[in-house]
């Protein structure tokens, strides 16, 4: 993932870290491409690491880079999982700095770590410097940051997203969800954009 | 309780009419959307391998409409019943192997944004079937007893060959 999505930084000027607004931080590749890809995920849930670390990749190779496509994170914390809300509101904190990606990363390599200690701040921290570190922890208090995360799993709600990781593909008025993306099914999520892209 | 003709046959034709038209509200949920959305709810039985699945993603809608039309319609009864209760102990079958497994997936009944498989989809599948089966039992012929001695009784009210549904 981690060099795609620095890849990414060094193609697309228009991406996350130099627009400082928490939705486009959340965004991967150019926002003008013609396919929307909306994920929602949760950084406790072991099918979005696997989909983090095998799938995603792919996907950005395959549309993001080309820009065919591009890709919005939401958060979706299950309540389920003690820690997920807290890694969501960590990591969009940690976009309005635009450290988004890094933070992703860094949750997904040790979800079990930190899935199992509670640990989630020290995972955040070990990707942010001493400053940046300040401005995300009190980010991650703020009321703003708090709605966004909310926000974030209300639109989940209202596109009756059935599990995580969900992806909803769009184009223009047309708008399909796609439940549990997986290496084993991609040939069909990869029909299903290239019939978006026709 | 005994059914006369008249409640047989308003029985079977409420259930032709109802299966008919659940199976091509079925096909037009699933016809609406790219046949992958459906593709996916099939791949996640994990029972057939990924030719297979876009196959029946793009046949079966269509199977369902005509099996529809074919119960709304009462022309060929006979074969018409037959195939739906043909699909629905396919589809039950394999809703109960799902949930026999644990598995949480979307049972694909109507599409790709369906219900995920519970006791709630298991009832409303099985009770369809047993409507099925029934209507298809009505929809053949059933031979009359023959007497053990002698002649045939007859009946004063004899039953037809088969219910005229």
């Amino acid at each position: 993932m981690k060099p795609y999505a620095v890849a990414l930084v060094a193609l697309l000027p228009c991406l996350a870290a130099s627009l400082g607004d928490v939705d486009k931080a959340k965004t991967l590749g150019n926002p003008g491409a013609p396919v929307r890809i909306e994920l929602f995920s949760d950084f406790q849930c072991p099918g979005c690491k696997a989909f983090h670390e095998m799938l995603l990749p792919v996907i950005i190779r395959d549309y993001v880079v080309p820009g065919k496509a591009y890709i919005f994170n939401h958060e979706f914390p299950l309540t389920m999982h003690p820690y997920s809300r807290e890694a969501a509101n960590l990591a969009t904190a940690a976009a309005t700095i635009g450290k988004y990606q890094q933070v992703a990363d860094v949750l997904f390599l040790n979800q079990v770590s930190w899935g199992t200690s509670g640990k989630v701040w020290d995972t955040v921290a070990s990707v942010l410097t001493p400053a940046e570190q300040k401005k995300v922890q009190a980010l991650a208090k703020d009321p703003a940051i708090l709605a966004q995360v909310q926000q974030d799993v209300e639109a989940g709600q209202a596109q009756r997203v059935p599990q995580t990781p969900t992806i909803v593909v769009s184009r223009g008025t047309k708008r399909y969800s796609f439940p549990g993306p997986d290496q084993g099914n991609y040939p069909l999520l990869r029909s299903l954009i290239d019939g978006l892209l026709k | 309780m005994a059914f006369s003709n008249k409640h047989l046959r308003w029985l079977a034709l409420i259930l032709r009419i109802a299966l008919g038209g659940i199976f091509i509200y079925a096909a037009w949920a699933k016809l609406r959307d790219p046949w992958e959305l459906y593709a996916l709810a099939i791949n996640s039985y994990e029972v057939l391998p990924l030719w297979a699945v876009e196959l029946v993603a793009r046949t079966l809608p269509w199977l369902e409409l005509v099996v529809g039309v074919g119960l709304v319609s009462g022309i060929g009864l006979r074969i018409w019943s037959a195939a739906t209760s043909l699909l629905l102990v396919v589809f039950f079958g394999l809703m109960v192997r799902a949930f026999a497994k644990g598995m949480q997936i979307n049972c694909g009944c109507f599409g790709g944004t369906g219900d995920i498989i519970s006791k709630w989809t298991l009832l409303r599948d099985g009770s369809m079937l047993a409507g099925s089966l029934l209507l298809t039992w009505m929809a053949f012929p059933r031979r009359s007893q023959p007497a053990s001695h002698g002649n045939p009784v007859p009946d004063p009210n004899p039953a037809p060959d088969r219910i005229p549904v």
